[in-house]
């Protein structure tokens, strides 16, 4: 008792000191503690969410740029085959124009000598049917003064025959 | 010379109105002005204030968390109350004019100054309400936790080495509270006497170290009452037979 004594225990000052922390204790769970780890815990939410979303971001980025990229190969692959295609069909077209104009040409070729030799028959044939009269008149000329017409005719008729053997 | 015992002011009715009692209702203020401000001014992007509150806030509840785990909800108000009321308790012993400023008594060699403030933890009747609180709160959140069965097994067995042990374990519940008492107690009143000693042989420059020194200790003391207490509720918070589970996460 003396040691109590010493100390200034005190029944009722302890209770008053004990009702006083239990005071301060409710006053700051509910109205520090609370709050305050709400917050924390929101706030930490939200930095978390924001993380979460720009990794997110990161990966969609990633994977448009991946695409991109495999789209303009892709695109590069297609206009480069669709070139060498172009070129093949370019110069199995030449190719063709070539030979067509070749064809074009020979047929033009022989179209040509086959007229030109045409017409020089034909102009032979005028020709010689040209010399025949002219041949006619002179032998009709020459031979109407020497024979008579009986024999004038026959002549002309054998003439006619020669030239006419002759000219075919 | 500082007494063990606080000095009575006045009495209200069966209550004596102690320079110590005084300083607990300082601190009071200091706490309760300190939520008032802040729920006033609480917002999301934080002020300064809010700023430390929620550094010390977070601070101590990931240091709870790391040593109760689950049980960090119900743990940690006791834990941070503890530290915030015994560490304004001890600093505001520290403001000039504590323990300094007040009324002679007496006459003659028996003349001696009462002072107006005295620091709420050099009284012994708010150290041992503080661990009977603790000690209370331990066990009630115990048997919250584990369940009747549970804890009444950490005590009492059919097995007499248990038996004996449980007897142990209510002995050390009770050396707890004389531990924790007597601890924070005593060495806020040593400085105290340190303080005054000093003073009394120099006033001016030489008590500044020692100020400092009590600073230090004022931490310290508050720190260790707020982790003893955790500690304490985190094991009793643990099934007994998981206790080793327990220690092993103190340990870490």
């Amino acid at each position: 008792m003396e040691i109590i004594k010493n100390f200034g225990l005190n029944p009722v000052l302890l209770a008053a000191q004990v009702i006083n922390f239990l005071i301060v204790f409710y006053v700051l769970k509910r109205f520090l503690y609370k709050p305050i780890l709400s917050m924390l815990k929101a706030r930490d939410k939200t930095i978390k969410d924001g993380l979460r979303q720009a990794e997110e971001a990161r990966l969609l980025l990633e994977k448009t740029a991946q695409r991109e990229r495999e789209t303009l190969k892709k695109a590069q692959n297609e206009a480069r085959a669709l070139l060498d295609e172009t070129r093949k069909q370019r110069d199995e077209l030449i190719v063709l124009a070539e030979q067509e104009a070749k064809k074009q040409a020979e047929r033009i070729l022989s179209d040509a000598r086959s007229q030109i030799s045409q017409e020089t028959r034909e102009a032979e044939k005028r020709l010689s049917a040209h010399i025949s009269d002219l041949a006619i008149q002179l032998l009709n000329q020459s031979v109407g003064d020497l024979v008579g017409k009986e024999q004038q005719e026959v002549v002309m008729q054998q003439a006619l025959k020669k030239i006419k053997r002759k000219a075919d | 010379m500082t007494e063990f015992a606080p000095e009575i002011l006045l009495r209200l009715g069966p209550l004596p109105v102690t320079n110590t009692l005084v300083n607990t209702i300082f601190v009071d203020g200091v706490i309760f002005a300190g939520v008032w401000y802040l729920q006033k001014h609480i917002q999301t992007i934080p002020g300064v204030f809010q700023n430390i509150v929620e550094i010390v806030t977070e601070t101590f509840y990931d240091l709870t968390e790391s040593v109760a785990g689950k049980n960090t909800a119900k743990i940690f108000p006791y834990f941070m109350s503890f530290f915030l009321f015994i560490l304004i308790a001890n600093w505001s012993g520290l403001i000039p004019g504590f323990s300094s400023v007040g009324f002679f008594v007496g006459s003659g060699s028996e003349r001696h100054l009462v002072p107006f403030l005295r620091s709420a933890t050099s009284d012994l009747n708010l150290t041992l309400g503080l661990s009977l609180i603790s000690l209370v709160a331990t066990h009630a959140l115990s048997i919250n936790t584990i369940g009747l069965k549970e804890y009444l097994s950490r005590y009492f067995s059919l097995n007499p080495i248990n038996l004996f042990v449980g007897l142990l374990e209510i002995i050390s519940e009770i050396t707890k509270v004389i531990s924790l008492s007597f601890r924070l107690f005593g060495n806020i009143l040593a400085g105290e006497v340190v303080l005054a000693t000093i003073a009394s042989l120099f006033a001016f420059l030489f008590p500044i170290p020692f100020m400092l020194l009590e600073v230090i200790v004022g931490l310290v003391q508050s720190l260790i009452f707020a982790m003893l207490t955790m500690v304490f509720m985190s094991i009793l918070m643990t099934p007994h037979h998981g206790g080793h589970e327990a220690e092993e996460v103190i340990a870490k």
